[in-house]
């Protein structure tokens, strides 16, 4: 396996650290453990990238392919993200603990200005068995899937060649009216997108 | 971005003085009861906000941007202190004060995300001397920030964002406008569109290039 550029590296962790908040915030909307028990696997991911990011890039350091500065700022991104993603994991310890959720907590999350929604895919829905790609949720109407439950199968941040399959419950994030559509397309009462 | 009753942080035209954050900073903290409910909506709010703020002022290489980080840092501290005081006084029995703490552990959460972005926006300070790796990383991502200028031409002109349904239409989710020298951040849906204004906005690279051509009057619709 060729190790993953210092580029690479960075992007993933900004990635997984927006997914870790996405998720976080649905695990107390839905008030689901499963979710909340995944933040804990990203974080886990993130501590690894996160050392292999420090030692690549001191590596390029010494190769004379970084400079002192643009290592710096690279690591010092990273480790603000990073940050970002154990607030994630302070926030599902929430959700884990025996403890049961204030009702403010999901409704505060419930009015921000992004929602969070879950759908379930209905057999007769147009989604089904196409790749998330082909159907451009994300510019067609807002909606960005980040997560798939099938069965007892997850799938955390989808990307473009997942498929949607009936029976799906997808996780996504968007405006309200977006939630309105995309629970209409994922019912079947409507194909169009 | 419906109108709900919020604190009233976001949405207004604004000019972003220098310095901002420090005048606010030192400011006295009143005490005025406020719903937990809606200091902890606006805590949120403000948690997603700055993340893309501070990335797109490093992005972009914009210190205003960068400013309103530190301001939005600075109210976070002070929803922070303000839940804390509500949420002691609601609390009457051991069960309360359980749960309670639980809303104060997310408001916290909120809060440390808003460190960690004006952490990313003080990479651009002087002293530091960020060469232009970091936004060639970033416009590498995914999800990406584009900065989009609107043409007076455009059918957007002098229409309400919530009434244009960009975000349904395109994805495309607006962070803030610039207007001359002021500023909008996180525009609610009441805020109308401008020749000349100036959108920064987050989403697919499809999602805008579809706004672009909308906003620079090559497309009569979204759609």
């Amino acid at each position: 396996m060729t190790a993953k550029s210092v580029e690479e590296i960075v992007l993933e962790i900004k990635d997984k650290s927006e997914l870790m908040i996405d998720l976080a915030y649905s695990s107390i909307l839905y008030d689901n453990k499963t979710i909340a028990k995944e933040v804990y696997d990203l974080e886990d991911l993130i501590d690894k990238l996160y050392k292999d990011l420090q030692r690549q890039t001191l590596e390029n350091v010494k190769k004379s392919k970084l400079s002192v500065n643009d290592a710096l700022s690279v690591l010092r991104l990273a480790e603000a993200t990073e940050q970002i993603a154990d607030a994630a994991q302070d926030i599902v310890d929430v959700e884990l603990r025996d403890v049961e959720l204030h009702p403010i907590l999901k409704i505060s999350i419930r009015e921000s200005d992004v929602v969070f929604t879950r759908v379930k895919v209905e057999p007769n829905s147009v989604l089904c068995g196409k790749k998330l790609g082909e159907i451009k949720l994300g510019s067609e109407i807002g909606m960005y899937v980040r997560a798939i439950r099938h069965g007892d199968f997850w799938h955390y941040g989808p990307d473009k060649n997942t498929i949607i399959n009936a029976e799906d419950i997808l996780y996504a994030r968007g405006p309200e009216d977006g939630e309105k559509h995309l629970i209409d397309i994922a019912s079947g009462k409507t194909d169009k997108i | 971005m419906s109108n709900k009753n919020k604190l009233g942080i976001f949405g207004r035209l604004q000019r972003t003085r220098k310095e901002k954050w420090k005048k606010e900073e030192f400011s006295e903290i009143e005490y005025e009861p406020k719903p937990v409910k809606d200091i902890l909506t606006e805590m949120k709010d403000i948690s997603e906000l700055i993340i893309d703020l501070a990335y797109s002022a490093v992005l972009f290489n914009n210190e205003e941007i960068a400013e309103e980080v530190k301001y939005l840092d600075v109210q976070m501290d002070k929803l922070n202190y303000d839940i804390r005081i509500m949420a002691m006084m609601a609390a009457r029995t051991k069960e309360d004060a359980e749960q309670l703490a639980g809303i104060l552990q997310v408001a916290e959460a909120a809060e440390s995300i808003a460190n960690a972005a004006r952490d990313i926006v003080n990479l651009l300070s002087n002293d530091e001397k960020t060469g232009p790796i970091l936004p060639k990383i970033l416009k590498q991502a995914d999800e990406q920030l584009f900065r989009v200028k609107v043409s007076n031409k455009s059918k957007a002109c002098n229409k309400k964002i919530g009434d244009l349904k960009i975000e349904t239409e395109s994805g495309m989710r607006i962070i803030a406008i610039r207007r001359g020298e002021c500023w909008i951040y996180n525009p609610q849906s009441d805020a109308s569109i401008q020749g000349d204004d100036w959108l920064i906005v987050r989403g697919t690279f499809e999602g805008h290039k579809e706004l672009n051509k909308f906003l620079q009057g090559e497309m009569e619709v979204l759609e």
